[in-house]
């Protein structure tokens, strides 16, 4: 099986971890990362990045107003003829 | 009885919406009705809806296209930004900078640096059509394809689009942090 250099694996990175890769792919990436200290240390970096991104967007809930206008107009709407 | 909605599976996705909303529009008076005009129009086209496919794309998309149909009222200010480069810009510069990069934890160089204190802020500065894919596969997990068929786009755009916008979004990070905290470190590392 070819096995990827550096650069290879660095244009799989994100595509990777954002589970895009096909298996096969998937397999070559893991084992030039379990290989390669520098290239596992980005990855890890990215992975935190995309993480945070996700946790900080994450922390604002619709407000309770808007909750129960939503609830208002599903129970309003009647079902529709099985 | 059940309601319509455990049914459909409309509701549970009020937050997500609601907080894709707030950064697409900035403020919360906006994304509150932006959020209401989705779901008026998701109950009004559920005919269209098959139940128990993805609820949370189908009104991704109706909400994108609602979005898109106000931003055109109001166009304006937005410059497309085009970044060229690798799509690690602040591990690069951290290593331009001599950070021990091998002896910290990504989380402790994410906190170190404070990159969790702006995020909310770059993420509105991306121009749309990068916000919107970096909104929908990094903060709410789609697959690209998810994305592309939100949008109405094809899968190379979403990808060329998640490429620049998180570069720029990393940019603004890294411009937005402050020095290190923990500078000892970087002094005693040799
Ligand atoms: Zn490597």
């Amino acid at each position: 099986m070819h096995q990827l250099d550096c650069d290879e694996t660095a244009e799989r990175l994100n595509l990777y971890l954002d589970r895009e890769l096909s298996d096969a792919d998937v397999v070559q990436v893991r084992e030039h990362l379990s290989e390669c200290p520098p290239c596992e240390r980005i990855f890890d970096f990215q992975a935190e990045v995309k993480r945070l991104v996700r946790k900080e967007c994450c922390s604002d809930d619709a407000p309770a107003r808007l909750r129960e206008w939503v609830r208002n107009l599903s129970a309003k709407d009647p079902q529709p003829p099985a | 009885m059940r309601s319509v909605d455990s049914d459909l599976g409309f509701e549970e996705h009020l937050d997500a919406l609601y907080r894709s909303a707030l950064r697409l529009t900035r403020k919360p008076e906006d994304a509150e009705d932006l959020v209401q005009e989705t779901y008026v129009r998701a109950y009004r086209y559920r005919h269209r809806f098959q139940p128990g496919t993805n609820a949370k794309a189908w009104l991704f998309t109706i909400m994108a296209n609602a979005f898109r149909n106000r931003a055109r009222l109001h166009r304006g200010v937005e410059e497309p930004i085009d970044e060229p480069g690798t799509d690690f810009y602040i591990y690069e510069q951290l290593r331009r900078e001599g950070t021990p990069l091998h002896l910290m934890s990504p989380e402790e160089l994410v906190v170190d640096r404070g990159f969790g204190d702006e995020v909310k802020r770059a993420l509105e500065e991306l121009p749309l059509p990068m916000r919107m894919v970096v909104l929908l596969v990094d903060v709410e997990d789609f697959s690209y394809k998810e994305a592309a068929g939100i949008l109405s786009i094809k899968i190379g755009t979403v990808m060329s689009r998640l490429h620049r916008g998180r570069r720029a979004l990393q940019k603004r990070l890294w411009d937005y942090s402050g020095r290190p905290k923990s500078a000892s470190i970087a002094v005693g590392a040799g």
